[in-house]
């Protein structure tokens, strides 16, 4: 009787110190989108300097999707360098699962060939696509990302742009899975795209 | 004689200014971050340690390699990232102020010759009582694992 008592708080213990362990680990920089938001998202259309690119174009594989613009003298470059990094660190196996996509929200100075160079001394695979106003727009309210033109006196054409600087992890199916948020560390962005290329 | 004192005086605070802020300030792992082609502008990155008593703030930063030098932060609001320049950065007796992506850093704003990885910019920090400091700050490839600062110890 006794031990059957004994036995149960043994396993009651063993159950609260595994579930304090759980709830334990170290908050990871990415974040997993609450349901409510991971119907927003989707396919959309913009233009890269070799022709029109799409989101469907990659199904199949995982997509990290950035929105920034070249004019961008940190932020922009902090967060491609760190995914790129990532992304080095992947065996090859794994890279050729996943794409990369810089969106410029700055349509108005960066053209198609300018993102393209640009993407590319990133990472070679690395696509660089923007569009007119209204579709970059119309793009970013899905996505839940937010630009705005900021007016500085001195900066090359005389603004610069407040932007998100989350980058969305598309899932293989072209759904929207989760983010990271900026300047996730490589190894962290290694830990986020093999964890969604298993679910996918 | 009244001349004489104020002159002493004037001398004293030049001497004074001579071994200004910028004798107890030591920098560490400086670098420009090299700017991918045709953008505009870059930051330069440093961790400015003050080992004097009293409180020092940097007002400007010059560079050659750029037409208009700023001092800049970054606000994080709920994920949307703001630029904006700030009139100075403190760094507190015994402190230090770091400069780093995503954060404070020196703007080199419409950059004069496309950079190289490797090229030293020099860099004069200007502190509030009109000392200054010039530090050379190497060109180095945005990569984050790579980056200078990341290993700077305490
Ligand atoms: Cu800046």
């Amino acid at each position: 009787m006794s031990e059957r008592i004994l036995i149960f708080i043994a396993a009651t213990l063993a159950l609260l110190i595994a579930g304090v362990a759980l709830m334990w680990q170290p908050e990871m920089p990415e974040r997993p989108l609450p349901s409510a938001a991971i119907a927003a998202g989707g396919d959309f259309t913009l233009q890269s300097a070799s022709g029109p690119v799409s989101l469907s174009d990659f199904r199949g594989k995982l997509v990290l999707l950035y929105f920034g613009y070249t004019y961008c003298p940190d932020v922009c470059p902090t967060s491609l360098a760190a995914t790129a990094e990532g992304l080095k660190q992947l065996k090859p196996e794994e890279v050729a699962r996943v794409a990369m996509i810089f969106v410029s929200v700055d349509p108005k100075r960066d053209t198609p060939e300018r993102l393209k160079e640009y993407a590319e001394f990133f990472h070679p695979a690395m696509v660089g696509a923007t569009g007119a106003p209204e579709v970059i727009a119309e793009i970013a309210k899905r996505y839940g990302v937010f630009y705005a033109e900021q007016k500085v006196e001195t900066s090359g054409g005389g603004y610069v742009v407040d932007h998100s600087s989350d980058t969305f992890i598309v899932g293989t199916d072209g759904q929207l899975v989760g983010k990271m948020v900026h300047a996730t560390p490589p190894d962290q962005v290694v830990v986020a795209i093999r964890k969604y290329l298993k679910i996918n | 004689m009244k001349h004489l004192s104020l002159l002493a005086v004037g001398l004293m605070f030049s001497a004074g200014v001579l071994a200004g802020v910028a004798d107890q300030i030591s920098v560490q792992d400086a670098y420009v971050r090299l700017a991918p082609p045709n953008a505009p502008a870059t930051g330069a990155f440093m961790v400015i340690r003050n080992n004097g008593d009293k409180d020092a703030k940097v007002l400007r930063a010059d560079n050659p390699a750029s037409k208009i030098t700023e001092l800049h932060t970054h606000l994080n609001e709920g994920g949307v990232m703001k630029m904006r320049p700030v009139a100075s950065i403190e760094v507190k007796a015994k402190g230090e102020a770091v400069l780093k992506p995503g954060g404070l850093h020196v703007m080199m704003i419409d950059l004069k010759a496309a950079m190289k990885e490797g090229d030293v910019v020099p860099i004069t920090l200007s502190f509030d009582d009109g000392s200054s400091k010039q530090v050379d700050a190497r060109v180095v490839r945005p990569m984050a694992a790579g980056m200078p600062a990341m290993e700077h110890k305490h």
